[in-house]
């Protein structure tokens, strides 16, 4: 818990100082990318690593924000810090509706059901034209004054520090979550379902409440992408940016709070390296995945977590090295 | 002779198509501690689950105080008085011993009345606040057993069902756990116990039901039961 706040500290203020040295259109630009995705990343993360459920139709509320930040921004001139919280609160109400329905199916059918719902949405953007302009999407996004005003570099900056409030916010509304009472409750029917209900824990309602803040994050994510690209079609609902935060979350560590920064910074730095190898990249990109699956199953932060454990238990380091449900499985064979 | 505690009226529950229990009529009286017997499947588990709502009855009632709770959901009931301390001793192994006791008392808000609760539970099972900062996945299967028996208790409960509290312990350790069950009738805890050895459950119950095929066949205080040969043979093999 100390770690994590420190961890999570340090790279918000190491963040706020890169700009300084950082001068650069290009680097801020991935710097936007990687602040950017780990909204989207700690956003998935509550729902992978806490409810315990993997939701593969996600981005169907990062496209809502999207959308729902070009709509307003375009049809009624609402400025930035009027669009980015609605885009979190449409978001949200999406996430009470699909997560109403969806949450009562658990395993393959819940992913198979949310993904339905993302492919539904990307259906509508594709062909509501008169609302979505359909295939050729909403173009013309403003940009905050400020920014607009400015030049290249002083732009990119702009977004930059927007982008790092975002990142700040969601990495403190994480914490919050997971040391409260919702947080403990969502631990504990990951961990064991049965015995959560024997205690009183209504799995179905924390879950809930879970998703919708899950949604509300990633509405978050999507109108800032809205305004940041100034276009939104209806690709937002598409696999792409699944792929992405998949891999973050998994390569960071599912379940940490610590995982989706850790996860952002190598997904999106390996990425734009991977760009030589132009089409290559996935494929690499791939296989890196499939070798984090295979040997760190926990992801970085779960490996590292692990590490320390064994270190520290140096006493018993045979049952401390071991997690519980090992133990358990240990013990029952 | 007053109301009982827990009442079950022609309850039965079914897994989707496959009936389970057909029909079980029971009753607890306050401060008892009454047994369920039976074989593997005949519908103990599936009886207390009913009660604690986490499967729900498709007819009959359950009077709990008089007053019916048949349907309700789990948390409900559990306010309500009644607590499950579920089968297999299933604890959270990855989350210490502390952590695991108060998330028993996860229905009380009030900070200082959890810890009052959780001194009265290292009270009753000195073992756990030596453990008290250890994973719950690394005790002993007994200690473990005591854990899930403790975490129940967190809730305060009028009523507890037991389930199979001595499922695959050693007969020194389950003994031992069954002596933590008569403590707690001592303490005034009305108990009603899932058990599959015979002589073991009536050394601490007064009275036995006995299920066969989600149906209850018989019933007695545990020294008629143990009285009665047939019974016995028939139905649960000792």
């Amino acid at each position: 818990m100390k770690l994590e706040r420190t961890l999570i500290l340090a790279f918000l203020a190491v963040a706020a100082l890169l700009p300084f040295v950082m001068r650069s259109e290009y680097l801020l630009h991935i710097g936007v990318l990687v602040l950017f995705s780990l909204v989207l990343a700690s956003s998935f993360n509550l729902i992978v690593g806490y409810v315990g459920e993997f939701p593969l139709g996600h981005m169907a509320f990062f496209g809502i924000g999207a959308y729902t930040a070009a709509l307003l921004s375009t049809s009624f001139a609402l400025p930035i810090w009027l669009t980015l919280p609605l885009g979190a609160v449409v978001s949200a109400i999406f996430g009470f509706a699909i997560g109403g329905i969806t949450l009562r199916l658990r395993g393959p059918f819940f992913v198979i059901i949310t993904l339905c719902f993302a492919e539904v949405l990307r259906l509508i953007a594709n062909n509501w034209v008169t609302l979505t302009n359909g295939p050729m999407g909403i173009s013309g996004i403003r940009k905050p004054g400020w920014i607009e005003a400015a030049d290249a570099l002083t732009q990119k900056t702009g977004f930059y520090y927007i982008a790092l409030l975002l990142a700040a916010i969601a990495l403190y509304v994480a914490y919050r979550f997971v040391y409260s009472n919702i947080g403990r409750a969502a631990v504990a029917i990951r961990e064991n379902r049965f015995v959560s209900q024997s205690v009183g824990i209504s799995p179905f309602y924390y879950a809930l409440v879970t998703f919708i803040l899950a949604a509300a994050m990633a509405g978050t994510a999507g109108a800032f992408y809205a305004h940041y690209i100034s276009f939104v079609g209806p690709e937002v609902f598409g696999f792409a940016f699944m792929a992405t935060t998949i891999i973050i979350v998994l390569l960071g560590g599912k379940g940490t709070l610590v995982g989706p920064i850790v996860g952002s910074l190598v997904a999106v730095l390996l990425e734009e390296y991977l760009r030589d190898f132009k089409e290559l990249r996935l494929s690499i990109f791939g296989v890196i995945v499939m070798a984090v699956v295979i040997f760190m199953p926990n992801g970085i932060m779960g490996f590292i977590a692990r590490r320390r454990e064994v270190r520290d238990g140096g006493a018993q380091p045979s049952a401390m090295a071991l997690t519980g449900r090992e133990v358990a499985d240990a013990r029952g064979a | 002779m007053s109301q009982p505690v827990l009442q079950l009226l022609g309850v039965k529950v079914a897994y989707g198509k496959v009936q389970a229990l057909h029909g079980v009529e029971l009753a607890v009286e306050e401060g008892e501690v009454v047994a369920l017997l039976g074989a593997n499947g005949a519908g103990k588990s599936t009886t207390l689950r009913a009660i604690s709502g986490l499967l729900r009855p498709t007819a009959g009632d359950i009077l709990f105080n008089g007053k019916s709770i048949a349907g309700w959901a789990p948390d409900a009931i559990l306010r309500a008085g009644i607590a499950h301390c579920p089968e297999e001793r299933h604890v959270w192994g990855e989350m210490s011993v502390d952590e695991n006791l108060r998330l028993g008392a996860f229905l009380c808000n009030d900070r200082k009345e959890v810890d009052r609760r959780m001194e009265l539970a290292f009270e009753r099972f000195p073992r756990l606040r030596e453990r008290a900062r250890q994973l719950a996945g690394t005790l002993s299967g007994g200690e473990q057993q005591m854990l899930a028996i403790a975490r129940a208790l967190m809730a305060e409960p009028k009523l507890l069902l037991l389930d199979e509290p001595s499922l695959g312990l050693s007969p020194k350790i389950s003994d031992e756990v069954m002596g933590v069950v008569a403590e707690l009738q001592g303490q005034g805890v009305t108990i009603l116990l899932v058990e599959q050895n015979v002589h073991r459950a009536l050394r601490v119950a007064s009275k036995a039901y006995v299920l066969e095929t989600g149906k209850v066949v018989a019933s007695d205080t545990a020294e008629g039961l143990l009285g009665n040969r047939e019974v016995l043979r028939a139905y649960l093999g000792a």
